[in-house]
């Protein structure tokens, strides 16, 4: 123990008059000092649940990983003894990962967001189960988000949130968003697709994608997009139909209440109308519009929904606008004339011609 | 009439109740028009002003309702006293549209190119005001109904599949600003920048015009009235 502090005091000592000699010596605890517990299999706490923590790590943990270069206390900064008395905190990654830090650690305003967002600030209020980064970025086995190991690649982000968000998870797999991500296309969106990463916000938050009155901006970045829709054979004028409708009107100008693009069509369990179990089956179409109109019977399945006066597909009612078009316009020529000629015949008459 | 009238040379046109009637159905029309257009125009930048102006899209369809249900009264009233009240009675049967109007169309159609010699003489309506009267009286009716449609529309859904109110919507429009747009063009035309009025013809706040007036523009009438001794 004298010995230890002995060395101790020198290595302040060192640390002190000679910071670019023995600074990275000083700062870091060997990884073997750690294995020397670590590194046993059997190493493991039983937690108060009756959950299992295993706590064992090797100098293999680490590699492959974007941080393979890094030591343990690189980011279990708190320990500076071995065996140390109390247990390490929760890792915080702005450690390293901070505007102009000096290591090179990736950095950009996202870590900012995410303290504003939903997880940020439940974090901030003491909620212990709300995801700090590594719950999403994973801890020891970070790869970089383009890498398709990764936690939170586009392939694997909705399992990640699901660890969470379990009931979401399952829905979302059923729905024709899941089911597409599982085919693995390109274009579907996973949950951060609709919902943001770091900045993901409560859907009752104004700043969300996904309050209700951004929900047809956020569909509509994909859905109406004749380049990433026309691959699938899906119609892009749904979204442009909505926003002209007496419910794409009032969100428009603010209503929370009306019905936006998921009150018809489901949020996480979209799925095509084709399929039994989706909200706009024609089957599903009342019980889906009774939510708002109470009573709804089946004629709210009859005929189309997205309706657009000016295509001629929608039969009666393109025509009827048509034909009140050329009505209005007829008329209009027709007064327009008949104004000019009173007016011709007045002056004649005036000019006392007969 | 009164003896002062005679005396200046006025006839009296409208009655005091059909100038009220004629002032609500030109306010409750404006009301509607603007609140009516700025949301068909949604997306027009004045249109958004006035919805802004009109506390918000909810409180504009307040205010579009509340405008119709008067000017729906205002309808009803007129016909049952066009109906059944004295002064209505003889007013409707001068407004029915008989075969002599048609004539009168094709004839002044004829005088004001030059093929005729003479405009044709008009009763106490001539067949533009009762062009405008039965088409403004259809297009009301027309425009309430599918109104009450869109504005019941969980009743309306009782009734009808989704493709009767989605034409409702295209109606309403559509007959609104066919409307506004007669209104705007040739009623506005033949009460303020005829000739023979211009300014304005003052029968919709005074309820008279001058006799002389008369005598060009409705001579029948005039005769009428003279043949009665009240001119």
């Amino acid at each position: 123990m004298r010995k230890f502090a002995l060395t101790a005091v020198l290595v302040f000592l060192g640390g002190a008059f000679l910071p670019g000699l023995a600074g990275d010596a000083s700062a870091s605890i060997s990884l073997e000092k750690c294995t020397l517990c670590h590194g046993k299999p059997e190493f493991r706490k039983l937690l108060v649940d009756g959950q299992i923590r295993d706590l064992y790590v090797t100098g293999d943990t680490l590699k492959g990983s974007v941080h393979e270069k890094k030591v343990c206390t690189d980011c279990h900064f708190d320990v500076s003894e071995i065996p140390h008395r109390t247990r390490p905190k929760r890792v915080t990654c702005t450690h390293c990962h901070f505007k102009g830090n000096k290591e090179g650690a990736p950095q950009s305003d996202n870590v900012l967001a995410y303290f504003d967002s939903v997880h940020g600030t439940a974090i901030a209020r003491g909620n212990a189960k709300a995801p700090l980064c590594q719950d999403c970025h994973g801890s020891h086995t970070i790869l970089k988000t383009k890498d398709a190991g990764s936690k939170v690649a586009r392939g694997n982000v909705a399992e990640t949130c699901g660890k969470c968000h379990m009931e979401i998870y399952a829905q979302f797999k059923g729905s024709i968003h899941g089911a597409a991500l599982a085919k693995g296309i390109a274009e579907v969106p996973s949950c951060t697709g609709c919902h943001g990463e770091h900045r993901i916000y409560a859907h009752t938050d104004p700043k969300s994608t996904v309050f209700p009155t951004h929900v047809s901006d956020q569909c509509s970045k994909c859905h109406a997009s004749i380049k990433i829709m026309g691959k699938f054979g899906i119609e892009t004028e749904q979204v442009a139909t909505y926003k002209e409708s007496f419910h794409g009107v009032a969100s428009q100008f603010g209503s929370r209440t009306v019905a936006n693009c998921a009150s018809c069509h489901g949020v996480h369990d979209i799925r095509p109308p084709d399929d039994p179990l989706s909200m706009v089956n024609p089957k599903n179409v009342p019980a889906t519009c009774g939510k708002c109109h109470p009573g709804a019977n089946p004629n709210f399945a009859v005929g189309k929904i997205h309706v657009d006066a000016k295509n001629k597909e929608s039969g009666i009612i393109y025509w009827t606008a048509t034909f009140f078009k050329w009505l209005t316009i007829g008329t209009m020529l027709a007064l327009i004339a008949h104004i000019f000629l009173d007016m011709y015949g007045r002056t004649r008459r005036l000019r006392g011609e007969r | 009439m009164s003896h002062a009238d005679l005396a200046a040379g006025k006839v009296t046109r409208m009655s005091l109740l059909f100038r009220i009637q004629h002032l609500l159905l030109t306010l409750l029309l404006t009301v509607l028009a603007v609140t009516g257009f700025a949301l068909m125009y949604h997306e027009n930048s004045l249109a958004q002003w006035i919805i802004r102006l009109e506390g918000g899209v909810h409180n504009r369809g307040i205010v579009h309702r509340i405008a119709a249900v008067l000017l729906m009264a205002n309808l009803v009233y007129h016909v049952f006293y066009m109906l059944l009240s004295r002064e209505g009675k003889p007013e409707l049967r001068e407004l029915f549209i008989v075969r002599q109007d048609i004539d009168d169309f094709f004839q002044s159609l004829r005088y004001n190119l030059g093929a005729a010699k003479e405009y044709p003489r008009f009763g106490k309506y001539g067949y533009k005001e009762k062009f405008q009267y039965w088409g403004a009286s259809a297009g009301i009716v027309l425009i309430s109904v599918t109104g009450i449609m869109l504005w019941a529309e969980e009743f309306s859904m009782v009734f009808f599949p989704k493709v009767v109110l989605d034409l409702a919507i295209v109606i309403h429009g559509y007959q609104g600003l066919l409307a506004f747009l007669i209104l705007f063009l040739w009623h506005l035309y033949n009460v303020h920048l005829h000739p023979s009025v211009f300014p304005m013809n003052p029968s919709w706040i005074t309820g008279k015009v001058s006799a002389e007036w008369m005598r060009e523009e409705h001579p029948l009438e005039y005769e009428k009235l003279k043949g009665k001794g009240l001119l």
